[in-house]
């Protein structure tokens, strides 16, 4: 394909370019486009001086006019017209005896036998000879390239003039147009194609059309334009290692002539460029202008030699920024400039999943049929705004980029399927991979929606342009239309708008319609259609706690007028955002770290008046429904900044206090509420949980843990103690407190001695002490040592058990013997723990294995209530220690649970009027369970 | 079981402190009607304990059998219908509830409850919104025939005054201290305890008035050490040791990064249940123990003007932190001025 090609004749190129421009103007809307223009009319002022390297861009076409009328099909093609050929069409029979002569000169993409072919075939059958050959299918992109003169020729025939004279048509056309651009900085006169624009607004007349007339910043401008460099590989199969440092070196260049805007500066590009193509190494940057004039070009760069390095790292490019800094410019002129052609996706279209998808998918794998078949690059505008707060794109999105992260080992052949092209695509390759750029473009980057894009996508923060850039386009677009302006009134109007260059521009063509002259001192009244600035809230606060610096040059124009413009700009921010609640506790929470003067803490008095003004305003406002005084709400936040405001810059961080207050709050309200819910009516009907904290939790601590309990064994107690023991535990149950297990670590139940971990762990449980815990506040109360705990928790469980034994034993009548039977029990466990306190004596883990055999004995009575208390002792020796330890507190946590149940089943049944047929049901069962029951 | 409960009143008889309110509800109700009632005073001075023996006096021992219940209260509000839940506890003759813990929702639940056409005793009327209020009134006239509200709340004030009228105003006083000392004696000697001379009157200055923490405190020191010693100390509250420790941080140190300091103590406070507006009395009472004479006043007018814009406003830590900023301004103008 590369071999025995001749040098193009730069007409014959020229020819070739205005056609395809005549066939991409026929199929788009007409956009008259100066810049694609001018590069036609640079090749034509300096011929490249390399031939060898252009034959290989343009072999293909060089072949189609050999072929007289820019016929040449490719082997797919051809199969088309054969069909055809029933339809009786005969010039198409023509063509293909064409085509196939064309194809036997070529030798390895046609050949005889398939050996000397490799990668994909088709066998073709001569029609004439019945000769059979073997076509090598090439590329995908080339056989469009061919279909679309195809296409031409077959309107060729419905239209009357012949394609030559349609191509010579073309040519003078853009011949005109491109001595327009050359000329059209330095006339700026009325053009005829100018005077039909002279209606439109300037916005659109003057945007950018080239990346050096971009007015963003530099670093981003670039920056984009290498993300889409990198692309290259991916998607045209160039080798982006060897020019990424031309393009860099050209972009800088770009960027130095763009710090000096000249009115000449369009020529100096130009012949810059030149400079450039005469030296002729800079084959890409050659390339990167060509691409933008003709979109074939690059179709033909794709040799086998091209590495399949992938696409960019990150795949998705995030552009932010408030609006008016030029960032769906910045995206349009950019993929324009590489080649591609741009599909946005706009808030005003249809956004939900499914629909985004299938239009995703349709911009991102599948390559144009129609004539433009520059691969497409798809600008989502305004992510942020849409439906659903642009989450259903968002997320599609995000599906593409992870399934591409899954297949990244099989992204070789992904790559490679791409490239050759719709073969693999009919294959049907359904991995939704992203193999086109993707530039999402919204206003505010916090947008919770945008938070998992973020991660993946490459961000771009847009600043704001300087003054001395927007004025100089300004100054610029002023003496082509030819108003009289100074420096000094645009550098105003730019300031006054933020350099919103839409509402500089508007605001221009508004004067000059009303013949007015724009004036330095009316500036605010003069300025048209002023958009509402929303900004974020960190924007606002730091407006809020942050002097302006350009205070000082206002003052000395009159400090007056400063103050009020300073009140006016703060008073429409705060008052555009709305959300004052949130606004004052950002100002509640960050006002304490800022480094104001304030000796005597006036200001911070004032301060917190303010805000306490501002809450009492919200409360009322809510209480009454008075919406309108929020309108009051922003002078408040005005009087903070008067205050405190500093030059040095604030640290703020968005404000949790408040919030976390309000859930904390909840979570132990809750708490006192189930607690207070487990108490017996009796008594929690008493209990308030709003004053609970104030006067009962204190006491309550100290006398649920009575320093005068010894940690002995119960049998060892004065009589004294031992009523001070059952009135505690009596407390405890009618509160329903007792100590619990809190769940040990698992990991450090293993390494740590069981004894100090079982120590810790034994705490109150309705956890009351938690609201004693101030940060920075040790409370005086006493903590009982862990064997009283267990003796309390013990003691607790009895006595809940005889609670429970007794109310059924009330309202049952007589029941003797379940009586005895729970005597007898509480009589047994006594002895028990007795018996094992003599036994072992006052050490800790003779208390615990007290408390075992305290709990064994209601299992084991329930089986055998006639059971030998000497026996069970027995039992409980040799029970290995460890699942001694780990015994209680599952059964125990087991245990509590039963007893829970059965509590609240045992008093509702005593207020309903159906219990007598569940105890009934009891007695009927033998007596062995109905301890069990009871409990 | 606790003194609190142990040696609550249960008839109108046996109370002790309130003897003259306690005849003349028993004497309102022996003349067999009862105008809708509304108790109030400060927490702790016995207001539900009176509601539940007069209560007892009128429907007798049965009333004492309660159940609590969580309700879920269906309501038709026009267009939609609201499912609200709340905790109500009721007799087979009346039923309790606080309205105001359904938030903003409090209304509906006030216009719902009166179905029930018996004894209404709605608690902490005080809290509810003024809609709620105005549909109580409603309820009041409607089903006065049927229903008896007894209300129940700690100031009057907050209480429309269109209620008020409506009602027969009972105020408890808090207990004076010669009565709780009375109190106190009586438990002591249920509990066979001796008390050393003066011991009593000590609990009853501590408790602040309230009979509920004089009876606690009693308690807590029974538990701590049983021969009572007349100079035993009587344990503190726990969020009042904290207060004082706020307290004496502001008199130490003056400037924003203190109040920082104190920002986080005060929400330490709040989380923990702690109402604002306590919090600020308590802090005025530990500031006023500590400051010079002539400041006191200017100190309590501020600490009043905060707590009224505490309760027109919604976030009361805006209010109590304002308080804090005033009173270190005025405490560092003063040094500043008396010792240059």
């Amino acid at each position: 394909m590369d071999m025995e090609m001749d040098i193009p004749l730069p007409d014959e190129l020229e020819l070739l370019e205005a056609g395809s421009h005549l066939f991409q103007d026929s199929l788009d809307p007409p956009s008259p486009d100066p810049y694609t223009c001018s590069p036609q009319l640079e090749l034509e002022q300096s011929p490249p001086q390399s031939p060898s390297e252009d034959a290989v861009l343009f072999d293909e076409k060089r072949s189609k006019i050999d072929d007289n009328a820019g016929l040449e099909v490719d082997d797919e093609d051809w199969l088309r017209p054969v069909q055809d050929r029933n339809s009786g069409n005969e010039e198409e029979v023509v063509e293909v005896v064409v085509v196939e002569e064309e194809e036997e000169e070529e030798e390895k993409i046609v050949s005889r036998y398939v050996s000397e072919i490799d990668g994909d075939f088709i066998p073709v059958t001569a029609p004439s000879g019945g000769d059979r050959v073997y076509a090598k299918i090439c590329r995908v992109d080339t056989e469009q390239g061919a279909k679309k003169l195809d296409f031409k020729s077959q309107s060729n025939g419905l239209i009357s003039e012949p394609i030559n004279v349609l191509l010579q048509k073309m040519e003078q056309e853009a011949f005109t147009k491109a001595l327009q651009a050359s000329s059209e900085d330095q006339i700026g006169e009325i053009l005829p194609e100018t005077q039909v624009m002279h209606e439109k607004l300037w916005v659109d007349k003057y945007a950018p059309n080239s990346f050096t007339e971009l007015l963003s910043d530099e670093q981003t401008n670039r920056e984009v334009l290498l993300w889409f460099k990198q692309w290259d590989s991916c998607v045209f199969g160039s080798d982006i290692r060897s020019t990424s440092d031309d393009i860099l070196s050209a972009l800088r260049r770009h960027s130095s002539i763009t710090q000096h805007p000249k009115p000449s500066d369009s020529t100096f590009f130009s012949k810059n460029k030149g400079h450039a193509w005469s030296r002729g190494n800079f084959r890409h940057s050659n390339n990167l202008e060509q691409e933008n004039s003709k979109p074939k070009g690059f179709q033909d760069k794709w040799t086998k030699k091209s590495r399949l390095t992938g696409p960019p790292e990150q795949k998705i490019l995030l552009l932010c920024g408030p609006p008016g800094l030029g960032k769906t410019t910045l995206a349009h002129v950019a993929a324009k400039h590489c080649g591609y052609r741009v599909v946005e996706i706009n808030a005003s279209d249809d956004r939900s999943s499914s629909t985004i998808e299938t239009k995703i998918l349709d911009v991102v794998q599948m390559n144009s049929v129609m004539a433009d078949s520059r691969p497409k690059c798809l600008v989502i505008d305004e992510i942020d705004g849409a439906l659903n707060d642009g989450k259903g794109v968002v997320e599609v999105l995000l599906k593409m980029v992870s399934s591409e992260r899954k297949t990244d080992t099989g992204k070789e052949n992904v790559t490679k399927g791409e490239q050759s092209g719709r073969v693999s695509s009919k294959k049907g390759q359904k991995t939704a991979s992203l193999a086109r750029p993707v530039i999402c473009i919204c206003n505010d980057i916090y947008a919770p929606a945008l938070r998992p894009l973020r991660q993946v996508a490459k961000v771009h923060l847009f600043v704001q342009p300087t003054v001395s850039r927007v004025v100089s386009r300004l100054k610029y677009i002023c003496n082509k239309e030819g108003i009289k302006t100074s420096s000094i009134a645009l550098s105003a109007l730019a300031d006054y708008t933020e350099c919103d260059i839409r509402s500089c521009l508007n605001t221009l063509q508004f004067l000059n319609k009303k013949r007015q002259v724009l004036n330095v001192l009316e500036i605010s009244s003069q300025v048209v259609g002023r958009k509402d600035m929303s900004r974020s809230v960190f924007d606002i606060w730091k407006e809020i706690f942050q002097k302006r610096k350009m205070k000082q040059d206002r003052k000395s124009k009159g400090s007056c007028g400063s103050l009020s413009n300073e009140f006016d700009s703060l008073l429409s921010l705060v008052s555009n955002r709305g959300d004052y609640d949130v606004i004052f506790d950002g100002i509640y929470d960050n006002i304490l770290q800022l480094h104001y003067h304030d000796p005597v803490m006036q200001k911070t008095v004032k301060c917190f008046n303010s805000l306490g003004v501002s809450d009492v305003i919200h409360q009322y406002i809510m209480r009454s429904q008075q919406m309108p005084l929020y309108a009051y709400q922003p002078c408040i936040a005005l009087s903070v900044h008067r205050q405190v405001a500093q030059i040095q810059k604030p640290n703020i961080e968005w404000p949790r206090s408040y919030q976390r207050y309000r859930t904390v709050l909840m979570e132990k309200m809750d708490k006192l509420r189930s607690w207070q819910n487990k108490i017996p009516s009796h008594i929690s009907r008493h209990l308030s949980t709003k004053s609970f904290v104030e006067d009962s939790v204190s006491p309550i601590l100290h006398i649920i843990s009575p320093p005068t309990l010894r940690p002995v064994a119960v049998h060892l107690l004065t009589e004294r103690e031992k009523n001070d023991l059952a009135q505690l535990v009596s407390t405890m149950v009618s509160y329903s407190m007792t100590y619990k297990n809190i769940k040990p670590d698992p990991l450090a139940c293993k390494q740590e001695n069981e004894a100090a971990l079982d120590a810790s762990s034994l705490s109150v449980d309705p956890p009351i002490h938690e609201f004693i815990n101030f940060k920075g506040y040790s409370s005086g109360h006493y903590a009982l040592p862990l064997a009283v705990k267990q003796v309390l928790v013990h003691e607790v469980e009895k006595q809940k058990i005889l609670q429970a034994s007794r109310s059924v034993h009330i309202t049952h009548g007589h029941d003797k013997q379940n009586m005895y039977l729970a005597e007898r029990e509480s009589a047994m466990q006594s002895a028990q723990i007795n018996h094992a306190a003599a036994f072992s004596g006052k050490s800790i883990s003779n208390e615990k294995s007290m408390i075992n055999s305290g709990q064994c004995v209601p299992s084991g009575s329930a089986t055998s209530p006639i059971m030998d208390s000497s026996r069970r002792d027995l039992s409980n020796v040799k029970l290995k220690p460890s699942v001694n330890q780990k015994k209680p507190t599952r059964s125990s946590t087991s245990f509590f649970d039963r007893f829970r149940k059965a509590d609240s089943k045992g008093s509702q049944s005593t207020d309903s009027a159906g219990w007598k047929t569940t105890t009934l049901e009891r007695d009927s069962r033998p007596l062995i369970f109905k301890f069990n029951e009871v409990r | 079981m606790l003194w609190v409960d142990k040696y609550r009143p249960k008839t109108l008889d046996q109370v002790i402190v309130h003897q003259e309110i306690a005849e003349n509800l028993k004497k309102l109700v022996t003349e067999q009607d009862c105008p809708h009632l509304l108790f109030y005073g400060p927490s702790g001075s016995g207001k539900k304990t009176l509601i539940m023996a007069l209560l007892r006096q009128i429907f007798g021992i049965s009333a004492e059998k309660v159940k609590v219940e969580n309700r879920t209260w269906k309501i038709d509000a026009g267009s939609r219908t609201i499912d609200l839940e709340l905790t109500t506890l009721s007799s087979t003759n009346h039923v309790e509830l606080s309205p105001s813990d359904a938030g903003f929702q409090d209304r509906y639940i006030v216009h719902a409850a009166s179905a029930y056409l018996t004894v209404l005793v709605l608690n902490e009327v005080d809290k509810l919104s003024r809609e709620a209020q105005h549909s109580l009134r409603r309820t009041m006239e409607k089903y006065s025939a049927s229903c008896r509200l007894i209300l129940c709340c700690n100031s009057s004030s907050k209480v429309t005054e269109a209620i008020r009228s409506r009602c027969l105003n009972v105020r408890i006083n808090a207990p004076k201290e010669d009565q709780i000392v009375k109190v106190l004696e009586f438990i002591g000697k249920k509990e066979g305890l001796q008390l050393p001379p003066g011991f009593a009157a000590r609990v009853a200055d501590k408790s602040n008035r309230s009979l509920r923490r004089a009876i606690l405190s009693f308690e807590t020191c029974r538990v701590q050490q049983y021969p009572f010693s007349s100079n035993q100390a009587i344990p503190p509250m726990d969020w009042e040791e904290y207060v004082s420790e706020i307290c004496s941080d502001m008199m130490r140190e003056q400037s924003p990064k203190r109040l920082f300091q104190v920002r986080g103590k005060l929400y330490e406070l709040l989380i923990n249940c702690i109402p604002p507006e306590i919090i600020l009395k308590k802090l005025l009472s530990e500031l006023l123990k500590k400051l010079d004479e002539e400041l006191k006043h200017e100190v309590c007018h501020w600490a009043a003007y905060y707590e009224h814009r505490m309760r027109m406003g919604q976030k009361a830590i805006f209010h109590l932190e304002a308080f804090v900023a005033k009173f270190m301004s005025i405490y560092k103008a003063f040094l500043i001025e008396t010792f240059g």
